[in-house]
């Protein structure tokens, strides 16, 4: 192998990123569904004849570290009969998959007759068939009961779409308008896969096999240092999931211990909870997901995402636990589990990167409508997004990130437009504002949560709830003497007057037209003592209404005029027990 | 008497002008630009034009039959925070819309970014009850008793400016006139911006954010519209005063003003307009422009005449939804600085040194190697005519910066260091060529590349090879594009209206099709009277947004014929809906069924303007060669003697092959071997990559 030219490998890896990216503009502007188009739950990447991931843009991080172990897993099953022109599904979580609703496509790359990358979309699918529209199914104890089960699948042979299959696979799922998203990630990968084409004929194979090496090195090294950074050792934390959706008052206890030694992180999960009889389970994608997600935000966010990522970190994470379920358990909330795990990274991580570490994100309570809508005649089915987007953990000099929602999606979960909501489905939204006093007091605070009230409009209308952060020790946790965020919570006002508390996994069916749900999306965990939070700053959010006169003076220890919100420096300084200058030291 | 037109561009950095006369002359100028109050700059430069025309400064003003100004002036408010004072009437429950921006983080995984401030804060953000539905039926009447304790608030607070913005106002304005009028006559002298009247288009936050922001940078604009028509009428100036908009047309004043946002991305907005009079000889009416000045690159395309515009664009981080040219804009130039990363990757920008400390070889104070310290190691520039011999380049500074930061980590020589410096600023400016083009369904191979600004033609050629482009177009006035495009610009003035319908349109939907798309014309059309604009210099274009059923984003039939929309021959409009979604993504859904819907209609109105006679070059008398110098030649990944040609003294005609260089009093043109250069009767420099290499 030639060495590579280093400023070719510059270029280079500029390339393969922008491919990314063009394949992801092309899914936001040609899918159908607000899954995809609007949460952006998509992922776009290329990979090497290997299935080693050459670059990849993740929309929405969950679904995206299971690509590689997939498309690994496609060239072992199909070995030799892997042709030019062909293409394959993939969901299946018990062969790699991360989630039965995230259906990836991955065409492969060809030149001069060989195998010498692949192309691959990821996105997750309004419906996969199973027992329930939108694949939320609190009531499943298998996964037939969720998904259609979709192993390594060639759906297009050499061009041409094999079309027994595909309509075979398509009589299992609900709406129509996933066969068109499916199209659309399979012309992703088609730009994705000609661009790659064209950078293969322009420079050689043998010499972008050598940049290829030289970027997984340069990969590698930086994720080195970053783990070499932390002093070796064993870093324990734990965390809780609460409510399995079938077990009342369950609690499924993650335990997580990181080993650091000589610029190698292995993450293990041994002594977790063991699986649970209902979805509440994830499969070792979903898990290791959530961990690659939660390292990336340790590290410099710049590096290059490629096999390189993987080599210093390992994963142990022993089958049968609710964090690696054993066939055929039921698995669609493993997804939703990447709050509890991340707590338990951050947790882990606390002492040895304190300026680096947030405190706990809000752990979502999300809910899927569905029914009819009588102003069309027609089904409708709608996910929540913007009432179950809570606030971010703060950190070190950060306060949190306000009204970003669950930690899976980092910050790429897109809020429906109340309008354009309103258009496409039988509902009114009431409000949809800042929730007082959600965040978690801090020196810097956590990111606010929200509170949501929408009126049903539909007929035969359904909500699936799905998520987690109801229960008190649910709260997205405090940090360093830093306060919990507020809890999640959702009540639905039916048109007789009665109400109902939703739990957190669980099917609430026959709404009628009229019933106003009520939603509060927590806030995400303070960090450092709220005492030290300078006093202008908390009056300034009393002024904006997002804390409130009681917690200035009992959290923060702010005393302050209701009218003027002007700071009584004696009665502050008395309650902060420091002097007043001490209190205007500038957040840096 | 001669009469005179003038563009003037205001940037950050220098007060561009270009001026043309009635007899076929011209004359361009670049001043220092004054932020403190730009304008000073443009009456200074307005004194130094009057003098170079042998004329008193009053003369020469009443001589000014029209100026066309671009101004940066509001997006600079926004970046320095220096807004009017701002309140917001939000629907109650709903005030948060502006600050949330949807709740996007756009930087993934950093948890320590930050979402930019709020133009409004939430205390001065107010809610008004009262409701509309989706179909724009009122559900709850207007509550006066909120706008006039919010008006209250707002008066305690002496805000200067109110953003209106209610919930399905883009279906039914009612509400927002009857709170705006109480609150026109509560608080007078306030500026006072409507959603509905400057963008009646679905989408809550993004038409809130462009209300306020409108709002916000309103008073900013008129004082200084104000202050610059004074200045000009005490001076005698007689005139058309005209402003650039980010849609690449212009507008007057008062029009300007009332939608401030719509100045906001304007600073590049001419530069379409002006690449297409440098094409015209050439019989081109599709290109790829690009301006790459100290820190920042642009790109831009025009197919077939027309602009690329987009409705998703951001200023600060908030939308500006209004149509504006898609210019594609990224961190670099000539100041942008290289670095070895973490992992051992060479990196050029996005920070730049600005111009100052500027580039290591400024020997202003800068340590850190920039592109224009590996384009003067290259041999691309030379020390002593940079910047028309202003500035003479330190070329030991280069070097040092260049070994220390680069050439030592990657463990190469100072000249292949800076080779690969050029290589990847080539290659990033590259992308930003793909990500207008190919992005959007183009093939830059079919395009000429037009390049602008002080730094691009340095890099032209080699960002074409990137792109397999074989034609680069550098005009004569490269370094003031802008300025120049403004002359060529037309009134021009764009409506939407929000017209949710399944398409093709039921009965009653087709009616109302109809009757929204005359009240644009008639809107329209009384603008372009106030203007001045005659009946016969008047043309509209009607647009379609549409997508399929579930879609999020629309795609634009644009120029639909009166007729058809007249006749309701909306299979056809359907066709090119298809044809259209089929170009831009690769596919279309004609033919399995998928509904498609009407979203919004939109109308572009002109007010054409006489085009401006192309003024032909006149060659200095000099001789046109410099001597030679040793360059970097890319193909070779080595030096060579190269001939030194001065642009100035080159007349229409001129040819020749390359490698060279071409020494202009602002620009440098490297041509590589392979590429062939002509001189044509603009002036502009063209190089054609020879066939069959």
């Amino acid at each position: 192998m030639t060495t590579p030219d280093p400023i070719l490998a510059s270029v280079i890896q500029r390339r393969l990123k922008s491919i990314t990216e063009e394949m992801g503009l092309t899914l936001l502007r040609t899918t159908r569904s607000p899954i995809l188009n609007e949460a952006r739950d998509f992922v776009t990447g290329l990979y090497d004849e290997n299935g080693d991931m050459l670059e990849q843009t993740e929309y929405i991080p969950v679904l995206a570290f299971a690509l590689q172990p997939v498309c690994k897993r496609i060239i072992a099953f199909f070995g030799g009969d892997i042709h030019p022109g062909d293409v394959f599904l993939h969901n299946d979580v018990f062969s790699g998959g991360n989630q039965n609703n995230d259906v990836a496509v991955f065409r492969p790359v060809f030149a001069d007759g060989a195998l010498v990358a692949w192309a691959a979309c990821k996105g997750h699918q309004a419906d996969i068939g199973g027992a329930v529209a939108g694949g939320y199914n609190p009531d499943a104890r298998e996964v037939w009961q969720e998904a259609l089960r979709i192993p390594p699948l060639k759906i297009v042979e050499r061009g041409a779409l094999r079309r027994d299959v595909w309509r075979m696979v398509f009589a299992n799922i609900r709406f129509p308008i996933v066969e068109d998203d499916i199209r659309a990630q399979i012309g992703g990968t088609a730009i994705g896969a000609r661009a790659m084409a064209g950078l293969v004929d322009r420079y050689g194979i043998e010499t972008l096999r050598a940049v290829r090496e030289h970027l997984f090195d340069s990969t590698e090294r930086r994720v080195a240092a970053a783990v070499e950074a932390i002093p070796d050792g064993c870093y324990r934390a734990e965390s809780i999931a609460y409510y399995d959706g079938v077990r009342d008052g369950s609690e499924m206890e993650i335990r997580l211990e990181v080993t650091i030694d000589g610029g190698r992180a292995t993450f293990d999960f041994t002594g977790s909870a063991a699986q649970t009889p209902g979805f509440v389970n994830a499969p070792a994608a979903a898990t290791a997901s959530a961990v690659m997600l939660t390292f990336l935000m340790l590290i410099d966010p710049d590096i290059p995402h490629n096999a390189g990522l993987f080599r210093r970190l390992e994963i142990v994470n022993p089958e049968g636990s609710f964090l690696n379920a054993a066939f055929p358990a039921a698995t669609t909330f493993g997804n939703s589990l990447t709050g509890p795990i991340s707590d338990a990274v951050m947790r882990a991580f606390a002492d040895a990167l304190p300026k680096t570490v947030t405190a706990g994100w809000n752990r979502f309570l999300g809910f899927a409508l569905t029914g009819n809508d009588p102003r069309r005649g027609r089904p409708f089915v709608d996910i929540l997004f913007l009432a179950l987007k809570g606030g971010s953990g703060a950190a070190w000099a950060a306060d949190g990130y306000d009204h970003i929602g669950l930690i899976n999606c980092a910050g790429g979960l897109l809020a429906q437009d109340y309008e354009m909501f309103e258009t496409q489905n039988p509902v009114m939204l009431e409000c949809h504002e800042y929730a007082v006093d959600s965040a978690g007091p801090g020196r810097w605070r956590g990111g606010l949560g929200v509170e949501t009230a929408l009126r049903i409009l539909g007929d035969d209308v359904s909500a699936v709830a799905f998520g987690d952060g109801i229960e008190d020790g649910a709260r997205a946790f405090g940090l360093f003497g830093g306060g919990d965020g507020a809890r999640n919570e959702a009540v639905f006002r039916f048109p007789d007057g009665s109400v109902r508390t939703a739990r957190s996994k669980e099917i609430i069916r026959g709404i009628p037209p009229g019933t106003v749900l009520r939603q509060k999306a927590g806030g995400g965990g303070g960090y450092g003592d709220p005492r030290d939070r300078p006093a202008r700053t908390v009056a300034d959010e009393v002024r904006d209404g997002v804390v409130s006169l009681r917690a200035a003076e009992t959290r923060y220890g702010v005393v302050l005029d209701p009218e003027s919100f002007g700071i009584d420096r004696a009665a502050t300084s008395t309650l902060r027990g420091r002097a007043e200058s001490d209190m205007e030291t500038e957040n840096d | 008497m001669n009469r005179y037109a003038l563009g003037i561009d205001v940037g950050g950095t220098f007060t561009d002008f270009v001026q043309i006369d009635e007899q076929g002359g011209g004359r361009t100028l670049k001043i220092p630009s004054t932020p403190h109050d730009p304008s000073e700059a443009v009456m200074a430069g307005l004194g130094e034009l009057a003098e170079a025309e042998g004329l008193a400064t009053g003369a020469y003003l009443r001589a000014l039959s029209r100026i066309v100004h671009g101004t940066t002036v509001t997006t600079n408010a926004v970046l320095t925070g220096k807004m009017a004072r701002t309140g917001l009437l939000a629907t109650a429950g709903f005030r948060d819309t502006l600050a949330m921006r949807r709740g996007m983080r756009e930087r993934l995984y950093d948890n320590k970014y930050r979402a930019p401030t709020p133009i409004v804060p939430r205390h001065l953000r107010r809610p008004v009850r009262g409701r509309i539905d989706y179909a724009g039926r009122e559900v709850a009447p207007l509550s006066l008793a909120d706008v006039d304790a919010a008006a209250a608030a707002f008066s305690a607070a002496n805000v200067d400016a109110v953003a209106v913005c209610l919930l399905h106002a883009h279906a039914n304005p009612d509400h927002e006139s009857r709170a705006a009028t109480r609150l026109r006559s509560s608080m007078p002298g306030v500026h006072i911006a409507v959603s509905s009247e400057i963008m009646p288009e679905i989408r809550y936050y993004e038409r809130m954010s462009t209300t306020v922001l409108s709002a916000a940078v309103g008073p900013v604009l008129d004082r200084y519209l104000a202050a610059l028509d004074r200045h000009l009428a005490e001076s005698g100036f007689a005139g058309a005063l005209l402003i650039m908009q980010s849609n690449g047309g212009v507008t007057t004043p008062a029009s300007a003003a009332r939608r401030g946002a719509a100045t906001l991305l304007s600073g590049p907005a001419a530069a379409p307009a002006a690449s297409l009079s440098c094409l015209a000889p050439l019989g081109e009416r599709s290109v790829i422009t690009i301006d790459m000045g100290g820190t920042s690159f642009e790109a831009s395309l025009v197919r077939d005449g027309k602009p690329s515009v987009t409705t998703s664009g951001t200023v600060d981080r908030f939308a500006m939804a209004l149509p504006a040219m898609d210019i594609k804009t990224i961190g670099a130039g000539g100041g942008s600085i290289g670095r070895i990363d973490a992992g051992g990757l060479l990196r050029m920008g996005p920070d730049s040194a600005g111009a100052r400390p500027g580039p290591a070889c400024y020997g202003l104070g800068g340590t850190r190697p920039t592109c224009t310290d590996a384009d003067l190691l290259l041999g691309y520039l030379a020390a002593g005519s940079f910047a028309g011999g202003r500035l003479a380049l330190e070329r030991s500074a280069a070097e040092r910066a260049i070994e220390h930061h680069i050439a030592a980590p990657l463990g190469l020589g100072v000249r292949a260091a800076a080779a690969g410096m050029y290589r990847v600023m080539n290659v990033n400016m590259a992308e930003a060529i793909r990500a207008v083009s190919v992005e959007r369904g183009h093939d830059p191979r079919e395009f000429p590349l037009v390049c602008a600004g002080g730094a691009g033609p340095v890099h032209a050629a080699m960002i074409a090879e990137e792109l397999g482009m074989t034609r680069i177009l550098v005009p004569r006035d490269a370094s003031v594009l802008c300025a120049a495009g403004m002359l060529r610009a037309d009134l021009r003035h764009d409506h939407v209206r929000s017209c949710a319908s399944p398409f093709p349109p039921p009965v009653a939907d087709a009616a109302r099709i109809r009757s929204l798309a005359a009240d644009m014309e008639f809107a329209a059309a009384r603008q372009l009277a106030a203007a001045g604009v005659p009946v016969e210099r008047r043309r509209f274009a009607h647009g379609f947004e549409m997508r399929y059923a579930g879609q999020y984003h629309e795609v634009l039939v644009d120029d639909v014929p009166r007729t058809a929309l007249r006749d309701g021959a909306w299979e056809e409009i359907l066709r090119r809906f298809h044809r259209t979604h089929e170009l831009l993504y690769g596919y279309a859904l004609n033919e399995t069924g998928a509904e498609a819907e009407l979203v919004s209609l939109r109308l572009r109105a002109f007010g054409l303007i006489d085009e401006p006679a192309a003024r032909p070059a006149v060659a200095a008398d000099r001789p046109p060669i410099k001597g030679r110098r040793s360059v970097h030649l890319p193909s070779r990944d080595g030096f060579a003697a190269v001939p030194i040609l001065d642009r100035d003294a080159l007349p229409a005609g001129f040819a020749g092959s390359g490698p060279a260089v071409i020494e202009g009093a602002m620009t440098t043109t490297f041509v590589p071997d392979g590429f062939d250069f002509a001189v044509d009767r603009l002036g502009s420099l063209i190089l054609d990559r020879v066939k069959g290499r």
